[in-house]
């Protein structure tokens, strides 16, 4: 059978080959349903922390709890074991797809691979330890855990980059000299953009079309973030907009260049004509203190964006996109429940962080 | 003088060819749309067992098809 299905893909197992929808959309769908539902949230928030833990072990993580329940224990334990199954439902997801929808998946993957290289010399930088790095490795892309481990465990940054000597990543790494941290995340970041754009534009194949479209909506949001963030914070200067990631569907590069002199006034009026406008017109406002809400709702939109774009692509590559920002979500959401509890933080504070 | 054969086909083989193309065009529409519900089924099935009840169901139905198809052939005969 194994055979038969790489004779299917052809040699070079990469963009060759059709996709067999039929099987593997039922089998994401089905995935999705089992995810938490929404009212599991105000229900997560009345319990403890060991509760919590618990719970997670009765749900669909429970084989990641039973495993590293040996090695961890609270608030770790729920970590770990959410980072692990978000890597190997990853896994699992370029398992079940063959052809041109498991190229694609892999390449949206990587990055997961960029996120622990930041991670691991983030690490390094602030002198975390081996344990403490793990905490925040998914090894949901194409470096192993094993790899990965390997490389928290090294002792200074030098050892690591000379690991990716080869690799796309080196001709960025190589410049990293121990101080200049964020400038290299942001090149990485935009690496893996340009790959993800060239991989999506080089074809007129329908799943690709539709791959860049929805890149290109997640681009949106992340650069309207980084606005917000930079006008609150009242910088103007033009040249901060080599944060911002080229690409976006409705904010392109002029739209950018407008955006980016103008105050945060001026820029929420700007925003007006924008058709995300209308999903956070009611909690923006000039005077506003903090970003939660903005950021929350951009966020949600987002979610809600993908899932009818999935119900209107049924048989594409857009609903295990969906599942794959959904599921993102509720590691997410169960992080920011464990974690804020864990520090005590109000069920006010962390209900307004929640992404339902 | 010039002789003309008349070369005629048998009614009842012309039926059966009939018959035939009923059941067998069918057979294959059949068997194209269940192949297509039924990998959906087990990919379905694959991550939630109390599916296979709906599943098998939902496979069988395009059988119709090729009963509607043994039908007509069968009026054919």
């Amino acid at each position: 059978m194994r055979l038969l299905q790489k004779f299917k893909r052809g040699y070079s197992s990469d963009s060759k080959g059709n996709t067999n929808y039929a099987y593997t959309i039922p089998r994401v769908r089905a995935m999705k349903s089992k995810l938490l539902p929404k009212e599991t949230y105000p229900r997560l928030m009345n319990m403890s922390i060991a509760e919590i833990t618990r719970f997670i072990g009765e749900s669909g993580y429970k084989e990641d709890v039973d495993e590293l329940a040996l090695t961890y224990d609270g608030v770790d334990l729920i970590e770990h074991s959410l980072n692990r199954n978000l890597s190997v439902t990853f896994r699992k997801l370029l398992n079940i797809s063959e052809g041109e929808v498991h190229f694609l998946i892999s390449e949206y993957l990587r990055q997961y691979d960029i996120w622990n290289i930041k991670t691991i010399l983030r690490g390094k930088y602030c002198g975390a330890s081996t344990k403490e790095t793990l905490e925040a490795i998914v090894a949901g892309g194409t470096l192993t855990y094993t790899f990965l481990s390997g490389l928290a465990a090294k002792g200074s940054y030098e050892e690591v980059l000379s690991e990716f000597e080869g690799t796309e990543y080196y001709p960025i790494l190589k410049d990293y000299n121990g101080t200049n941290l964020s400038d290299i995340e942001n090149q990485l970041d935009k690496l893996y953009y340009a790959g993800l754009f060239a991989v999506a534009g080089g074809s007129k194949s329908k799943d690709r079309k539709l791959f860049a479209k929805f890149i290109r909506a997640g681009i949106d949001i992340k650069n309207l973030m980084i606005l917000f963030r930079l006008k609150k914070a009242g910088i103007t200067n033009p040249q901060m907009s080599n944060l911002m990631v080229e690409g976006g569907l409705e904010i392109e590069p002029k739209d950018i260049e407008k955006l980016m002199p103008l105050s945060f006034e001026e820029f929420i009026q700007e925003l007006d004509s924008y058709s995300y406008w209308k999903e956070i017109s009611d909690v923006v406002n000039p005077g506003m203190q903090s970003l939660i809400d903005v950021e929350t709702r951009l966020k949600k939109y987002r979610l809600k964006s993908a899932a009818s774009f999935s119900h209107v692509y049924p048989l594409s590559i857009v609903p295990i996109m969906d599942y794959m920002l959904t599921k993102q979500n509720e590691v997410n959401n169960l992080r920011i429940i464990v974690r804020g509890k864990e520090t005590n933080l109000s069920d006010e504070v962390i209900r307004e962080q929640l992404v339902i | 003088m010039v002789t003309e054969t008349v070369t005629m086909m048998d009614p009842a083989g012309l039926q059966a060819i009939g018959a035939a193309l009923a059941v067998g065009l069918t057979g294959f529409a059949s068997a194209y749309a269940e192949k297509e519900i039924g990998t959906a089924a087990i990919g379905a099935m694959a991550e939630n067992e109390s599916l296979f009840g709906k599943g098998l169901i939902l496979t069988v139905i395009p059988e119709t098809i090729v009963i509607f198809g043994l039908v007509v052939a069968l009026l054919m005969l």
